[in-house]
């Protein structure tokens, strides 16, 4: 599954720290989500949809 | 702040180092045919790198942003068993050395060192309970399952070879030992791949 958590990341100028820290997930988990190593379970997918105010499927793509 | 994951190479390098001081000692304690309570004196030094090791885990956890305060806590129950281990195995050896005892104290005696394993795997499964990251969890318990894989396979093909009396008998509490070197060799197999 593809995703846009990078650009959304840098549209706000934030790190993946900042990113992981508002999440409260580990800096790791942002960087597997974003490279496409691992897919995010449906809560922490809508966690992440919620910090950016955006719906999930403007978030991950279907390949 | 670096953007990917750049752990250094300290805790392989340590874990190198704990895993040759332990061979290493146990097999000179055996060609020397140290006694029990002298292997065990002699295994102390290399189980204290355990510490540094440990330690060395953390920072480059901290550094690559992979760790937690439930990873944090497994690590120090992991220092807990592990020396609450060799305590255990010391003082049954010197016990069972100095009374050769019998019967229900013998009992006791024998199950000793089982007990901090039992708080091991206890341990474990706190971790997953208390894990609230799942990418973490589910990378703990993919290297969990390397290890019984191959504990699963060393034990099966091992105990045929046992059988037909190809190989000498292997005590049935290696099997902690196994397993922890598969989830090493799976948490190696990780960094090595850079994810």
């Amino acid at each position: 599954m593809r995703n846009r958590l990078k650009v959304l990341r840098a549209e706000r100028d934030w790190s993946q720290g900042d990113l992981a820290e508002r999440l409260q997930v580990s800096r790791q988990s942002v960087n597997a989500i974003e490279t496409g190593k691992y897919d995010p379970s449906l809560p922490l997918a809508f966690r992440i949809a919620d910090l950016f105010g955006l719906p999930i499927e403007e978030i991950f793509l279907k390949d | 702040m670096a953007e990917d994951s750049t752990p250094g190479r300290a805790p392989l390098i340590w874990g190198l180092v704990f895993v040759v001081a332990m061979f290493g000692t146990g097999f000179g304690a055996r060609f020397a045919h140290l006694s029990g309570f002298w292997t065990m004196v002699v295994m102390l030094p290399p189980m204290l790198l355990l510490i540094p090791m440990i330690r060395s885990a953390e920072r480059s956890g901290n550094l690559s942003g992979c760790t937690s305060p439930a990873l944090k806590r497994y690590n120090r129950r992991g220092l807990i068993w592990a020396f609450s281990y060799v305590a255990a195995l010391f003082f049954a050896i010197s016990v069972n050395d100095a009374l050769k005892p019998e019967g229900p104290l013998l009992w006791l005696i024998a199950v000793l060192p089982a007990l901090p394993i039992v708080y091991f795997v206890w341990a474990l499964y706190r971790y997953l309970v208390e894990e609230t990251d799942e990418y973490l969890k589910m990378r703990y318990v993919t290297h969990a399952l390397f290890g019984l894989g191959l504990l699963l396979v060393v034990a099966t093909v091992w105990g045929f070879l046992e059988s037909f009396k190809v190989v000498p008998h292997v005590e049935s509490w290696m099997t902690v030992p196994v397993w922890a070197i598969g989830l090493g060799v799976a948490q190696i197999w990780q960094r090595v791949r850079g994810s």
